[in-house]
């Protein structure tokens, strides 16, 4: 091989390590090792001595034939993905990013800020005013709303509606990072676009369906996908506000696995249904990725110079 | 606005038609303002849920006696802000003149504030803040509880957080751009299976894997260490970076590069000195994002630090307003607000980076 | 006694002079890992102290070795949540030298290794522990040997507002006969129910019963009425009857729907209920132990022992059925020393100087607890001041212990699910039955014999 070219193999092996290599040694030791870990866990019967005496496939035989929460679980998850995803996280961010690219670009950003606020609050301060707000006593802020000036009863939405109060709260928290990407989206089609349309006589909605929506087309399906795997694997918020509870009623899957884990000490059988989420995870991911032909998001490199 | 194409040629149609034209701008203005004024009050009333909790919370904060929580000032304030607000977009709406604006809006503010310190100003005190001075306030005020005292002071928290969050960034943003360089410009083999894998392991449950997280941090000898955490926390977010970096990358256009190199830098001159600073946007949005994704963390820094003496922020907060020890509003609320301020800085002047997130390097 | 304190002092630094490097003064790391309990800051004080006793003493044989307590006082929300915690921290090597541990843990720890085998030392040094009450060590004790030495201990009851009872129409003399009634078995628990509901119903109270939110101790004093046995000594396993699930839930059930106990119950937040219990006096009764005593005072502004039996009545648990016995529960916290630390019998050392009666008393009487040491009872600081804890001595005659089986801690937190499945309404008897054999038998496996 010629000098110029070995050089050039060992430069572009020396930049793939340099540029890639961090990146694939973190995600080997903390993210791919702790997977194939949970991998064998699942496998065998560790619970919270945090010992391992034999390998058993006892945890699955467990999750379909003896455990009567399973179901349950999956139901919760269903309802809460799909009507946190279709309601806020997609639909009112949509809503959102049109409403304030419409108005005045000064308070367009204002009600931006205002909604991201609850992305950049910690989760802690978050869930602590969700749980104020919700208190079933006269001191909770929608009580005080309800009783004084809507003159009815006072309601405990923590305990009697626990699956609207998660959806909220989830679904405020999800609507804001869809309104950034769409807002971005909508801000760079050109303004000449728009000029024609109205010279044209297009009316505020015609604009909508046949200027911005298709601008929109990849952000909405980046985001659908993003946001349903956000939303079946995140339980932060509701363990911090509704505890899973009361009972069993807003354990969503993810939720579900870690409350076996730490709850009851089942460390074994946790990692056995995280197994089964993270399947489930990546067939949607998978699907979701044929579905909306994201091929076309990967664009060839043009230059191959090292 | 409507555009009448058909002028009649007539000349003494003209002066009609100029009144014309002068009634149909005034009735555009008027569709527009009321257009406009019926999503001005959309957004309000959708934003009223968020922004009054938060408000609430710094009243709170402010007024908040012997550990209970009442919302009289807080009604009063709004009683008084609202109405302003109001009139405020009415004089936005009606006069276009910036001068007018302005006018009225200091105005509005000087009107608000003295009504607000004749009605409330009377109940504000900074108490509830002594926690910032104070190490065992809880205990002061319910009664002892330990030997050792139950909380550090507020600040060994402060700058626990602080060093977590920075370094997390640090590291973050170092990886994902090298990351996404590399990805945004070279084909090499797998590298579609590369970018799939990036959105798969989005898929995990990271939160599920805290348990062989947990076991490997301890033979590695990482566990109840902040560093442990740091390298965690990093790398569950690096995906998702990765991804945002690359849709930066891919909006610089070659010829920058191309110019670098023909002029005899490396690629990796090239990356450093021309590159990186035509994504500054995005570094930024990602520093910000990383960094308040860090000082708010709670699952991984509740289960990774065993013992007492690694205080944060989030555990800090969480400790506080738990109730077995007795809750007391006002000393919650001034420690959220004391916790959230950093992030709502660094949030409101980074702003417009972080609204220039594209994805993918598909834009619109 | 002073005696008792030198030889300990004397055995401690000879083993510090064996402990400790030869010639570098250093000092002698004990970490404590305890949790921060409004009702027993003096658990770790204690030790605290009688480390400071201990270094008062090398100070005065001019030695200078000192020992230096590392104190760990965690927020978890309830000792079962802590032993979890430190069982966690055990298994990563960072567990303490010195715990202080809710005594039916001790299985669990010694079962594991952590906890270390305390019966020779005890037996070694009687002028520290022999004072102390002999039924109590039964509560430390696992497969024969002692684990643990009780720190306190207490009498759990339940205590009945007699304001609403006065307004539900009873005289003064039926208020006092009814601990007597409850004890003989005229009373029941679902009499108790009546009673409750009747009271809500009225209007007279806002809540019936109010318990714990969280799993706990108490739960198996209401379980002990219905005949749910949970250990068997001859087979050393834990048990549960269908029977008797059955019956205790379909009590629960009763009681709910009578709106003796509140649906939200177990969501409510410590702070709510102590609200409602003791400053808002909403509860017509409340279920806990003894050493709430301070805090009803408090938060009511009792003054003296009259005024405080004027408006409170104790009784057990009633039993399930007429004529049988009504139960109680002791729930003693015990010091334990891990097996795994370098200082094991330095630590025991100081945990015996923390056990002895004056310090002991300290604690049982700012925190009416039940003290340990035979002596305590008839200090003069005790007598005056520890009214609540005579008084609940009688009380002891029906008590019982939690078995120290290592898996009882689960054992509780499920029985626990259940009583929280009923009270919402998410259950019913049978199905709560059902509820907790099927995870009693799924968590617990072979450890539980599920009988019919």
């Amino acid at each position: 091989m010629p000098d110029f070219a070995r050089a050039q193999l060992r430069r572009q092996r020396a930049n793939f390590a340099l540029f890639l290599g961090p990146a694939l040694l973190l995600l080997a030791c903390f993210f791919i090792a702790p997977a194939i870990v949970d991998l064998v866990l699942a496998f065998t019967d560790m619970d919270r001595t945090l010992a391992i005496t034999t390998l058993t496939l006892d945890n699955f035989s467990r999750m379909a034939t003896r455990d009567t929460r399973l179901l349950g679980a999956l139901g919760i998850t269903a309802i809460f993905v799909l009507s946190t995803l279709t309601i806020f996280n997609v639909t009112f961010a949509l809503l959102l990013a049109l409403v304030t690219t419409a108005v005045p670009r000064g308070m367009g950003a204002f009600f931006r800020a205002v909604w991201l606020l609850p992305r950049m609050s910690p989760s802690v301060v978050y869930a602590l005013l969700w749980l104020w707000v919700v208190d079933p006593n006269e001191r909770g802020l929608l009580n005080q709303i309800l009783v004084h000036v809507l003159g009815m009863a006072p309601l405990d939405l923590r305990n009697d509606h626990p699956l609207l109060v998660i959806i909220l709260a989830n679904g405020f928290i999800g609507a804001s990072l869809g309104m950034i990407i769409f807002t971005s989206a909508i801000r760079s089609i050109p303004e000449h676009l728009f000029h024609a349309a109205r010279a044209d006589g297009a009316g505020p909605l015609a604009i909508v369906r046949h200027i911005v929506f298709p601008a929109l087309r990849w952000p909405i399906s980046y985001m659908t996908i993003h946001q349903t795997l956000s939303l079946l694997v995140s339980f932060e918020y509701i363990l911090l506000i509704t505890g899973g509870g009361p009972f069993y009623d807003t354990t969503v899957f993810s939720l579900y696995a870690y409350r076996r884990a730490f709850e009851n000490g089942q460390y074994a059988y946790g990692a056995a249904l995280s197994l089964i989420l993270i399947v489930i995870g990546v067939i949607a991911a998978l699907v979701l990725w044929r579905l909306m032909d994201m091929r076309r998001l990967l664009q060839v490199p043009r230059i191959e110079v090292h | 606005m409507q555009v009448d194409a058909t002028v009649a040629p007539d000349v003494g149609a003209a002066a009609a038609l100029r009144a014309d034209w002068g009634a149909l701008a005034r009735r555009a203005r008027w569709k527009r303002a009321a257009g406009q004024s019926g999503l001005l009050g959309f957004l309000l009333v959708v934003s009223v849920p968020i922004i009054l909790p938060y408000f609430w919370m710094v009243v709170i904060s402010f007024t908040a006696r012997s550990g209970g929580v009442s919302t009289q000032v807080l009604w009063t304030a709004c009683a008084v802000i609202v109405p302003a607000v109001l009139l405020y977009s009415v004089v936005h709406l009606l006069a276009p003149s910036p001068r007018v604006r302005v006018v009225a809006a200091l105005l509005l503010l000087v009107t608000v504030g003295a009504l607000l310190a004749a009605l409330v100003g009377g109940q504000l005190h900074l108490a509830n803040y002594r926690f910032l001075w104070r190490t065992n306030i809880i205990e002061e005020i319910r009664s002892k509880a330990t030997a050792g005292g139950q909380f550090p002071s507020v600040w060994t928290a402060f700058f626990n957080s602080l060093a977590l969050a920075l370094s997390q960034t640090a590291i973050i943003l170092t990886v994902a751009s090298l990351a996404g360089y590399y990805i945004s410009r070279f084909a090499f083999r797998g590298r579609e299976a590369f970018l799939q894998g990036m959105l798969v392991l989005h898929a995990f449950p990271a939160m599920t894997l805290i348990i062989p997280i947990f076991l490997i941090l301890h033979w590695v000898g990482l566990l109840d260490t902040i560093a442990g955490v740091i390298l965690v926390l990093a790398t569950i977010e690096l995906p998702f970076y990765v991804f945002v970096l690359k849709g930066f990358f891919d909006a610089v256009p070659w010829d920058i590069e191309m110019s670098a190199m023909t002029d005899g830098a490396t690629r990796r001159q090239a990356f450093r000195m021309v590159v990186l600073p035509q994504v500054r946007a995005g570094l930024i949005a990602v520093a910000v994002f990383a960094f308040i994704r860090a000082w708010e963390e709670y699952i991984f820094v509740r289960t990774l630090l065993i013992e007492n003496r690694n205080w944060v922020m989030s555990l800090y907060l969480f400790w506080v307003s738990d109730d077995i020890m007795g809750v007391d509003y006002g000393i919650v609320a001034a420690v959220s607000v004391f916790y959230v301020v950093p992030s709502l800085l660094l949030y409101v002047f980074c702003q417009k980076y972080l609204t220039q997130m594209t994805i993918g390097g598909i834009r619109g | 006694m002073n005696w008792k304190l030198a030889i300990a002092g004397t055995l401690a630094s000879a083993l510090l002079g064996a402990a400790a490097q030869p010639a570098v003064a250093e000092d002698v790391v004990i970490k404590v890992w305890s949790r921060a309990d409004r009702s027993g800051p003096l658990r770790a004080g204690n030790i605290v102290a009688a480390a400071d006793t201990l270094n008062k003493m090398l100070t005065a044989i001019n030695s200078d070795k000192r020992v230096k307590i590392e104190l760990n006082e965690t927020n978890a929300k309830g000792y079962d949540d802590d032993a979890l915690d430190l069982l966690k921290a055990f298994a990563v090597d960072k567990g303490p030298d010195i715990f202080v541990l809710a005594h039916e843990w001790t299985g669990a720890f010694a079962q594991a290794g952590y906890a270390w085998n305390l019966e020779d030392h005890i037996k070694k040094n009687p002028e520290l522990y022999g004072d102390i009450i002999a039924p109590l060590w039964q509560s430390v004790s696992y497969k024969g040997a002692r684990y643990g030495v009780p720190q306190d201990s207490e009498v759990r009851m339940l205590f009945l507002n007699n304001d609403n009872l006065r307004k539900l129409g009873m005289s003064d003399k039926d208020i006092a006969a009814l601990p007597a009634k409850v004890d003989a078995g005229q009373f029941t628990a679902n009499d108790l129910c009546d009673l409750a509901g009747q009271a809500v119903q009225k209007g007279i109270a806002k809540y019936g019963i109010l318990h714990r939110p969280n799993a706990g101790p108490d739960f198996q004093m209401l379980t002990d009425s219905f005949g749910l046995e949970p250990y068997d000594k001859a087979t050393a396993k834990l048990q549960a009857s269908k029977a008797a699930l059955r019956s205790f839930y379909t009590w629960v059930k009763y009681c709910t729907d009578k709106k003796a106990l509140f649906a939200n119950n177990t969501s409510m937040s410590w702070d709510a209920i102590e609200q409602a219990a003791f400053t808002g006096d909403e509860a017509f009764a409340f279920f806990h132990g003894v050493w709430r005593v301070t805090d009803q005072m408090k938060g009511l502004h009792l003054t003296t022992k009259d005024e405080y039996f004027h408006r409170f009545t104790w009784i057990n648990a009633p039993a399930g059925k007429k004529g049988g016995k009504p139960s109680n529960l002791s729930h003693p916290i015990a010091y334990a020393v891990s097996a795994k630390s370098k200082n094991k019998d330095l630590a025991a050392y100081i945990v015996g100087l923390a056990s002895q009666p004056y310090p002991n008393m300290q604690h049982a009487v700012t925190t009416n607890h039940t003290p340990i040491n035979y002596g305590e009872q008839s200090m003069p600081e005790f007598v005056d001041k520890g009214w609540a804890l005579v008084a609940a001595t009688p009380m002891l005659k029906y008590a019982s212990f939690m078995p120290n089986h290592p898996k009882i801690g689960q054992y509780n937190a499920i029985i626990f699910k259940g009583i929280q499945g009923v009270e919402t309404g998410r259950l019913t008897a049978q199905a709560a039955s059902d509820f907790v054999v099927d995870e009693l038998e799924n968590e617990l496996g072979k450890d539980v014999e599920i009988r019919n």
